[in-house]
């Protein structure tokens, strides 16, 4: 918490204790059982979680991108996995408040802001992941409504959550053809695939989403034709902002478990203290992630140019770092490490993912290469 | 019990000033009617009090959990009138103190046990040092 304002510290500190007392103790709870905690979320939702960096005026709390990197990061201690699905959630309120009109924004974001209904970010399809501007799926414009025909992969939340946000196509091939339109669930034509078994992550559902011939009015669609992926795009950077964050809070919380092990542990007549070393890089490698993440989120925060670069590098840095951090604590624990009654092996698999979605952190290399050798 | 002297007065000489009953250390409040059931914690345990109302009660903390601040609240706090009363305005001159502290000591350090032979000899010493 160096380096924060007064108000900073409040909000990290109202996160951390809900982290600990709502989340934390149920967090190998909801990963057995694969429980969406709604009624946990609802409950953050009425602090002010559930539209952090939306505008107040259709209900969101109206903070900053570090105020937020600061609260995912604190509440991801409680449980990795659900705090991840938060932060996707706000990402879709974000869309629909800073692209949508005065109409769409006063009819979607008061109730997911008070996360009486949730959201899903619908982009991946089984044919294009990291090539994401070559999506298929279809929406045929027919007379005041669009039909779309197609499917999505790997959407968190999907099948559970209320409301869609869909990257479509209107127009012709690449990013320029691709439209952003918001579904609700019971609309005609929308289904669901399997729920996915997955590693980590098992507080929230992941589903397929389909459409055959759905109908959705035209006034559904944020922004303007050939905008979807514009605003897909500035919505993950952001995402990877907070994706890192909960990378940082999983590591933050795994070096206090390793920490409290050492101490405790003995072998050959003596506490664990000869892994001091290694306790001490993870530590030093956990705060350079998050001043990436931090200064990341101040840049973007200010508009500036470098900004998604930095949201890139931030990502990239921050998962891989963590990730390892997590993997050094599970070792710190020996055999213990391994056993599910034992809470880091529940961080480092929830947050082995972060590598992978939100743009892989191949895909993280592409960007900064790219910015590197046309500047 | 206040946090700087650690006194445990203020809501005691409240009661006493309006002649109202008094339920301190409330871990537990009922309302019934009529009136009010106190449970308090006391150095042996629970003690259970029903008072009429209007009574003094102060609080344990054990009587709730505090609520979180949500960020709304937290960001409206640095906006809040901070209303600066002189004492005299209230009607209540502002010293001297008083309170005047005449020593600050810590209890006396703990005496040595002593092993008895048998069950006769704990008692006689029991009785002769008039704990029974």
């Amino acid at each position: 918490s160096t380096g924060l304002t007064e108000d900073q510290k409040e909000f990290q500190k109202v996160a951390l204790d809900f982290a600990a007392k709502e989340m934390a103790p149920y967090m190998a709870e909801w990963d057995e059982k694969e429980i969406f905690p709604v009624e946990t979320m609802r409950k953050a939702a009425q602090l002010g979680f559930g539209g952090i960096y939306v505008k107040p005026d259709v209900g969101g709390s109206g903070l900053s991108r570090l105020d937020t990197s600061i609260i995912f990061e604190a509440l991801s201690t409680g449980c990795t996995s659900t705090t991840a699905y938060m932060s996707i959630h706000n990402m879709c309120v974000w869309m629909i408040d800073t692209f949508g009109n005065e109409e769409q924004r006063h009819r979607f974001c008061p109730s997911l802001c008070s996360m009486e209904k949730f959201a899903s970010y619908c982009l991946t399809e089984p044919g294009s992941g990291s090539d994401a501007a070559s999506l298929l799926t279809s929406a045929q414009r027919k007379g005041d409504t669009y039909i779309l025909n197609g499917s999505k992969a790997f959407i968190s939340g999907g099948g559970d959550t209320d409301v869609y946000v869909v990257m479509c196509r209107t127009g012709g091939p690449g990013p320029k053809g691709i439209s952003c339109l918001v579904l609700e669930k019971g609309m005609p034509g929308l289904s669901f695939g399997k729920k996915e078994k997955k590693v980590g992550w098992n507080s929230q559902p992941t589903r397929a989403v389909i459409f055959e011939d759905c109908v959705v009015p035209v006034s559904n669609r944020l922004g303007a034709e050939g905008q979807g992926f514009n605003i897909a795009m500035q919505g993950l950077n952001g995402g990877r902002i907070n994706i890192a964050s909960c990378s940082l809070g999983a590591a933050h919380a795994s070096v206090l478990l390793a920490q409290e092990h050492l101490t405790v542990r003995k072998q050959f007549g003596e506490p664990l203290a000869s892994n001091q070393f290694r306790l001490a890089d993870m530590a030093t490698r956990l705060v350079a992630a998050r001043l990436m993440v931090r200064n990341a989120a101040r840049a973007l925060q200010e508009g500036r140019e470098d900004a998604a670069v930095l949201c890139s590098m931030a990502k990239l840095f921050a998962t891989d770092e963590c990730f390892g951090i997590c993997n050094q604590a599970l070792q710190m624990h020996g055999g213990y490490g391994y056993l599910k009654d034992y809470a880091v092996q529940q961080f480092v698999r929830d947050i082995r993912v972060h590598q992978i979605l939100e743009g892989t952190n191949e895909v993280m290399r592409m960007i900064v290469a790219r910015n590197l050798l046309q500047g | 019990q206040a946090i700087d002297d650690d006194c445990n007065q203020t809501g005691q000489l409240l009661a006493a000033m309006l002649d109202w009953p008094q339920g301190t250390f409330a871990s537990r409040v009922q309302l019934e009617s009529g009136g009010v059931l106190v449970e308090r914690e006391v150095d042996g345990g629970l003690e259970t009090l029903r008072l009429r109302l209007p009574a003094v009660l102060t609080a344990d903390l054990r009587l709730n959990e505090p609520r979180y601040a949500t960020l709304p609240n937290i960001m409206k706090a640095k906006k809040k009138p901070l209303e600066v009363l002189p004492a005299a305005d209230l009607g209540v001159p502002a010293g001297p103190p008083r309170l005047k502290v005449l020593q600050v000591q810590e209890p006396p350090p703990r005496a040595g046990g002593e092993k008895v032979e048998s069950v006769e000899s704990l008692l006689g010493k029991l009785r002769h040092a008039g704990r029974i």
